[in-house]
């Protein structure tokens, strides 16, 4: 199977052709086929009846998560899939995917895909008709693998026979969402109807019983026979189908040994299928594997011995029904370790409603011990309905389990509208096991969330995981004037959803959708938005929660298509006031559709309704909107080398490695040798030819600046020297004295390096709102004026370690890249990381106090209250720095103690005009000045 | 119900585990011992659910709503404390002091036997009002912080050396090695053999004395929490100057009559002068020659090693925020360090020789370790931090951590933030020969 087949860019259609197995592949589809000439573009697609490859997975509500692993990707992973039966577990509801089986369906998809190619231009919404085919074939539903498809390979059938033992004596469990209960609770075997919609003719009537799973330490597991995608055809030699294998289960009478007749269907097929290479598309399930990759089982079994929960609970009991366990609504996982916590819902019941009794206000969280572990436990009230989220103390510190409550309801809300309506219906509960299942993976492990990043970029993402993930915006990259304009230009073009021949004006008809705004991201970052703050915060922790920002960033998506409807809460609350001058939102649907493209991904928000034309039923993607964001992707094609480099060098604050401070001379070298700025930094100065690491260093920062001018290249080696005469005004010979000296001169001291560090921050603040406002190209003059300005001013030394700012007014973040970061390396350096943002957690846990009590405040319009209220607690927290003091870990040296480094990481809560907070990391002997004119210059660094 | 007035409210439950029967609840608000209690039913729940949990081995440490946290503590399975508190800026550490507190408070007065194997719950009940004193200045706004910090409030004499020489020879001719001066619930001297005494006791009999009516001389029945649970001790007291006590621990021997004015004035008559200079110490707690910064409205200094610490809020009295709200704000910025930076352990507490075969675990119930929001810090240890408040208030607070000491100060905002390390080093610096 060729390679090339899987490269769905529109860029390289020629390679498509020609594929020699192509006849061999047989689907359900092939009607639709046209034959390809290779020669198209999604942008504008020439082929009338072409299907999008996608459109066989929106599911019957339409939506669609549809998801294509670019041909890198592919390959990469390649000998990662064991040719022989792989077993997959997905989770605790224990579906496990033979991967054989969806391999095998792979094989053919991107070849289908050439020629399903939908969009014609001459005929409006075909993609109606479309659906409803697909529909009319039932619901597909891409939460759950289709494992009983094939209708194309010939299958050598094989049947086994597995004795197994069986006690209907011990009936115990009580929900009633499945409806083959029996099977799954005597024999442990998990069928799910909805799965295996294609029916193969063979029963008249019922459903094949394809084995979709295995209750863990139910018969069919400990027979150890059983295999996923068996069929069970007999039960004592009856024959069972769907239909009536409740009705043989239920006649047995006690415990005994019942022989079970397996047709196992991939034995022969397995042989057929070894040579396959790929797969192209992927269900949501392997999202969990992709992210998580082999290490997916391990994990898995950790998971499920650490006491994690979701629980969904009504506060209301209808004792007309008393059915076991009425009160729970939902809750995930099922594990041995969750049921305790399960077990004393009553605890959280009981508190909830008794405390909001005594104090008035509701109960936000508790913590208990669970064989020595302490969990806490969050709470979240809503229309007597409580929702619980349970995770060890350990790994989830109590700050940032409020906050992930909080974002988890808002994202449900988000998805499903309520929380009501999220956990209520029936047909959810396997989209949110696999919700959870991402989350609880997440919240977790979050260290293994993708391993095949390099380690620093894995070790960053992981330590920061803790703060940013939780913070009200999203990851934004500062991107040069022109590259804005270029985004802003593609976005506005698209939004203004002028189509031409393919829009709906067209024809005269009404519009299907308003966009209302979209935002762009490049891997993971935020580059450009047009929407309200409140919006592109919902569709972020949509993307956040379903791993798609890692994606984008480290995997090259082929392809990735979702479509959903959306209830923003921003459009959705209702008007306040009745005034008349006040907008109106329109009572429309919202649509939320992502297509990404490689590193992008494009998130748009449509209405129905309002100026469009109302929304029947549930619509799926169209085409016409899926490609236009498509070919908008395509236009900015050109664009992610420009943004690569930025990403690499970024314009913001220029960071210092925590190691530098502290290596021994020796190590010294060493570290700065193998560091790639500074061996870029010996190719181009003199001053590496100096013994003087320190000078080296110095030299660093210099350069740094300089480094996205090739062009100055020439300068370059004055700079360096420059740089290095910079420390000359205080010679020390060595760095231990560098550090020695520093540590004398104490804090208070040292008005010379003081002065000298204050022109570093200062420059690197300065610098940011400088390129973002000028483009790159015309640097010469600007870029000559600002390095003299930090020659004037600067410092040797670049004693910023790391910042995280929060702008809420735009929603965003801006923090160093996983690029700079990795750049920067270094052990110390890591830890220095993680304990940063470990202490922002604690910090912000404060500021966010003071923020409710500022809303408080407001509410009540006068603050006459603070006078006696506030004064005794700490409330209103400005500003909350803390020392921390590192000291190298395999200190060899006897006689001389170890260099310590001292630094401080700082927050600070900007509440007018509107909250913002930042945070930094600086070395020691910063001066208060330079902190000061840092946090001052932040309000010109953001947008 | 802590919708109103300052404060909050705090109430305090115990109950006989076994038979959830109340055994006493205390309640105050604003700092005052209120009379009004929580209804029966909810008392009920609260333990309720406790109970609930431990039955299932699941143990239910704490609740927090808004604005309220409720902490739970059972003590060797027969005696359980709740405590609910709605004050401000309330912290699940100082709860949990609070219940250690108050559970040794309940072994000092009442013993070990009595509550871990109640035989006739009314007379417990009856026997335990003697600690209801003990008890309500714990919930109370207390001037000293020793319940919170473990560690024994003390003040710094002007001529310490004096009044250690007449203590150990008053010791001496006495006949027990436990002797210690204290003004209002504050330590001024005390023997080695007194500074050894293991916590809680250590803390507990200074503020026993400090919380009692004043009277010239007791003998008062104690049960040490640590050192001695269930074989009672005999502490008296020996009114020297109003307000400034001696106080004695020991076994029969020797009886009140025996400490006759004779020997009282023999010892302490010629110390009258510096004795009265310690009269006028207690909440300054530093002599008087001893210099802070001008800007320091607030300081809090504590010896984790040797468990003493020093707390005051008057070296500028004049100006804002008042004491009590001065004392607020430190005992919640201590909370907060101690929570989040500096977490206990760190210096461990020598054993103390007296009671270290006595490993009674009164105070160190076996249960878990406090809570300290984040053990991953890793070989990078906070050494320092600050708060700056915000509009309006502008106070600034700053916590230092050197070796065994950890120093706060609260400062007044015309402080620049940038100095207020190298102030606190100086201060911790120029306190070390006292602490």
């Amino acid at each position: 199977m060729a390679s090339p087949a899987l490269c769905d860019s529109p860029g390289s259609p020629d390679e498509l052709s020609g594929d020699p197995s192509l006849q061999e592949d047989e689907d359900c589809n092939s009607d639709d086929r046209v034959s390809d000439s290779g020669s198209y573009t999604s942008a504008s697609s020439d082929y009338d009846d072409l299907e999008p490859e996608w459109l066989d997975s929106v599911q019957k509500n339409g939506e669609l998560f549809y998801l294509e692993l670019s041909e890198d990707e592919e390959e990469s992973r390649l000998p990662e899939i064991p040719p022989t039966v792989n077993h997959v577990r997905f989770s605790e509801n224990e579906i496990i995917i033979e991967e054989d089986d969806y391999k095998e369906r792979k094989k053919y998809e991107p070849k289908l895909k050439r020629f399903t190619k939908i969009l014609k231009s001459k005929r409006l919404l075909p993609k109606r008709y479309n659906k409803k085919n697909s529909n009319d074939n039932g619901p597909v539903s891409i939460l759950k693998h289709q494992s009983n498809q094939k209708t194309g390979v010939i299958v050598q059938q094989q049947y086994k026979d597995v004795t197994v033992y069986v006690n209907p004596k011990k009936l115990t469990v009580t929900k009633a969402k499945e409806q083959l209960k029996l099977l799954e609770v005597l024999v442990g075997i998990i069928h799910q109807t909805k799965w295996s919609w294609r029916r193969t003719g063979k029963q008249g009537n019922g459903e094949r019983l394809v084995v979709h799973g295995l209750l863990p330490g139910g018969s069919a597991m400990k027979s150890g026979q059983i295999l996923i995608g068996d069929v069970l055809v007999a039960v004592n030699d009856v024959d069972v189908t769907s239909e009536n294998i409740e009705r043989v289960l239920s006649c047995i009478p006690g415990p005994m040994q019942v022989k079970l007749t397996f047709e196992n269907a991939y034995a022969v097929k397995k042989e057929k299928t070894q040579p396959r290479k790929k797969k192209a598309n992927l269900n949501t399930n392997d999202l969990v594997k992709l992210l998580w990759e082999e290490e997916a089982e391990d994990n898995q079994q950790n998971i499920h011995n650490t006491p994690h929960i979701i629980m969904y609970l009504t506060l209301q009991l209808d004792s007309e029904t008393s059915k076991e366990e009425q009160e729970i609504l939902y809750h995930y996982p099922m594990s041995e370790a969750s049921q305790k916590l399960k077990s004393v819902r009553g605890i959280f019941l009981t508190l909830c409603d008794m405390l909001e009794n005594v104090t008035g206000t509701q109960v936000t969280s508790s913590s208990l011990f669970l064989n020595g572990k302490q969990i806490h436990v969050a709470y979240l009230k809503e229309t007597e309905k409580l929702l619980l989220i349970g995770l060890p103390a350990e790994e989830v510190p109590l700050p940032q389990l409020r906050n992930m409550i909080k974002d988890i309801a808002q994202t449900l809300k988000f998805m499903y509208g309520s929380l009501d309506s999220a956990f209520c219906q029936v047909e959810n509960v396997p989209r949110l096991d696999h919700f959870f299942n991402l989350f609880f993976q997440r919240a977790l492990q979050p260290a293994k969330l993708h391993s095949s990043a390099s380690p620093s970029v894995q070790q960053y993402d992981a330590a920061s995981a803790v703060l940013l993930d939780n913070l009200p915006g999203v990851r934004w990259l500062p991107l040069p004037q022109e590259i804005k304009m270029e985004l802003d230009t593609a976005l506005s073009d698209l939004e203004a959803a002028d189509f031409a021949e393919l829009s709906e004006d067209y024809y005269d008809m009404r519009r299907l959708y308003t966009i209302l705004g979209s935002s762009l991201f490049y891997r993971g970052y935020l580059i450009c938005s047009h929407l309200p703050k409140d919006d592109l915060i919902e569709i972020a922790l949509y993307c956040r929660y379903y791993g798609l920002l890692p994606l984008a960033a480290k995997q090259r998506i082929g392809q990735l298509i979702i479509w959903r409807e959306v209830f923003p809460h921003h459009h959705l609350q209702p008007s306040s006031a009745s005034n008349t001058e006040v907008f109106q939102e329109p009572e429309g649907r919202y649509f939320l559709l992502i297509v990404g493209l490689r590193h992008y991904m494009l998130c748009v928000l449509l209405e129905a309704g309002g100026c469009a034309s109302k929304a029947v039923g549930n619509p799926g993607p169209d085409c016409i909107y899926v490609d236009q964001i498509r070919t908008t992707l395509h236009q900015l094609e050109g664009t992610d080398s420009r943004i690569n480099e930025r990403l690499a060098s970024s314009p913001s604050p220029c960071l210092s490695c925590a190691d530098w401070f502290l290596a021994g001379p020796r190590e010294k070298t060493d570290g700065l040798a193998t560091s790639p700025i500074l061996s870029r930094l010996q190719g181009t100065t003199k001053a590496t030819a100096s013994p003087m690491c320190r000078r080296t260093l110095f030299g660093d920062y210099s350069l740094k600046t300089r480094k996205p001018s090739p062009s100055q290249s020439s300068g370059g080696p004055d700079n360096g020297c420059e740089g290095g005469e910079g420390t000359g005004l205080s010679p020390h010979p060595t760095p231990d004295a560098v550090l020695k000296q520093r540590e004398s001169q104490g804090f208070d001291g040292s008005e010379e390096s003081g002065a000298l560090l204050k022109g570093t921050k200062k420059k690197s603040t300065l610098s940011n709102p400088f390129h973002l406002g000028n483009s790159k190209k015309d640097l010469s003059e600007k870029e000559l004026e600002i390095y003299n300005t930090m020659k004037l001013t600067s410092g040797p030394e670049n004693t910023l370690f790391h910042y995280v700012a929060l702008e809420t007014v735009q929603g965003i973040f801006i923090t160093p890249t996983h690029e700079e970061v990795a750049q920067l390396g270094g052990s110390v350096h890591s830890q220095l990381i993680k304990n940063f943002h470990q202490c922002c957690l604690s910090i912000r846990a404060l500021f966010q106090k003071a923020l409710i009590e500022e809303k408080k405040k407001a509410l009540n319009g006068t603050d006459d209250l603070d006078s006696t209220n506030s004064v005794s607690s700490l409330n209103p927290v400005k500003e909350h720095g803390v020392l921390f003091e590192c000291s190298l870990e395999n200190w060899t040296d006897q006689k001389k103690t170890p260099p310590v480094m001292a630094y401080w990481v700082v927050g600070r809560l900007f509440l007018h005009p509107k909250p913002q907070e930042l945070y930094v990391c600086f070395h020691d002997s910063v001066t208060e000045i330079a902190i000061e004119m840092a946090f001052k210059l932040f309000f010109g660094l953001t947008l | 119900m802590g919708e109103e007035g300052t404060g909050g409210t705090v109430h305090l439950l115990c109950l006989a585990a076994s038979s959830g029967v109340p055994l006493f609840c205390r309640s105050s608000r604003g700092g005052a011992p209120a009379r009004q209690q929580l209804p029966f039913s909810v008392i009920g729940s609260l333990n309720g659910v406790h109970m609930f949990g431990q039955n299932l081995e699941v143990q239910l440490s704490s609740a927090r709503t808004e604005d309220t946290t409720v902490v739970w503590k059972s003590f060797h399975d027969s005696i359980t404390l709740i405590v609910l508190s709605s004050e401000e800026g309330t912290s699940e550490l100082r709860l949990e002091r609070l219940l250690q507190m108050v559970f040794g408070a309940m072994v000092l007065l009442v013993g070990l036997e009595e509550l871990t194997n109640i035989r006739n719950v009314e007379r417990l009940k009856k026997e335990l009002r003697a600690s209801y004193c003990l008890i309500d200045s714990f919930l109370g706004e207390p001037e000293l912080i020793g319940d919170l910090t473990q560690c024994v409030d003390c003040v710094i004499p002007p001529e310490g050396s004096l009044l250690q020489e007449a203590l150990s020879g008053f010791a001496e001719a006495a006949g027990t090695a436990f002797v210690s001066l204290v003004v209002s619930g504050r330590v001024v001297a005390a023997t080695e053999s007194w500074w050894r005494l293991g916590l809680p006791e250590a803390v507990l009999l200074p503020w026993l004395v400090g919380s009692l009516p004043p009277q010239a001389a007791r003998d008062y029945p104690v049960y040490l929490p640590h050192g001695s649970p269930t074989v009672p001790h005999r502490l008296l007291t020996l009114t020297l100057l109003p307000g400034l006590e001696l106080c004695l621990l020991c076994g029969p021997h020797p009886p009140l009559s025996q400490l006759d004015p004779q020997l009282l004035e023999r010892w302490w008559q010629p110390l009258l002068d510096p004795l009265r200079a310690c009269l006028t110490l207690g909440p300054r707690a530093l002599p008087d020659g001893f210099a802070l910064h001008a800007d320091i409205l607030g300081l809090l200094l504590l010896n984790l090693e040797r468990k003493r610490c020093l707390f005051t809020v008057q070296a500028l009295g004049d100006k804002e925020p008042a004491p009590e709200q001065r004392r607020r704000l430190l005992r919640n910025f201590y909370s907060l360090v101690t929570t989040t930076y500096f977490p206990p352990g760190r210096w461990p507490a020598r054993c103390p020789a007296h009671g270290a075969t006595l490993e009674s675990q009164v105070a160190q119930e076996p249960g878990p370790p406090e809570k300290v929001e984040d053990a991953g810090h890793g070989a990078q240890l906070p050494r320092a931090c600050y708060l700056v408040l915000g509009p309006g208030m502008g106070w600034q607070v700053v916590a230092l951590q050197l070796g065994p000491r950890q120093l706060l100060l609260l400062l007044s905002p015309q402080s620049p933030t940038h100095g207020l390390r190298a102030l606190a080093t100086h201060t911790l610096h120029a306190l070390t020969p006292f602490l």
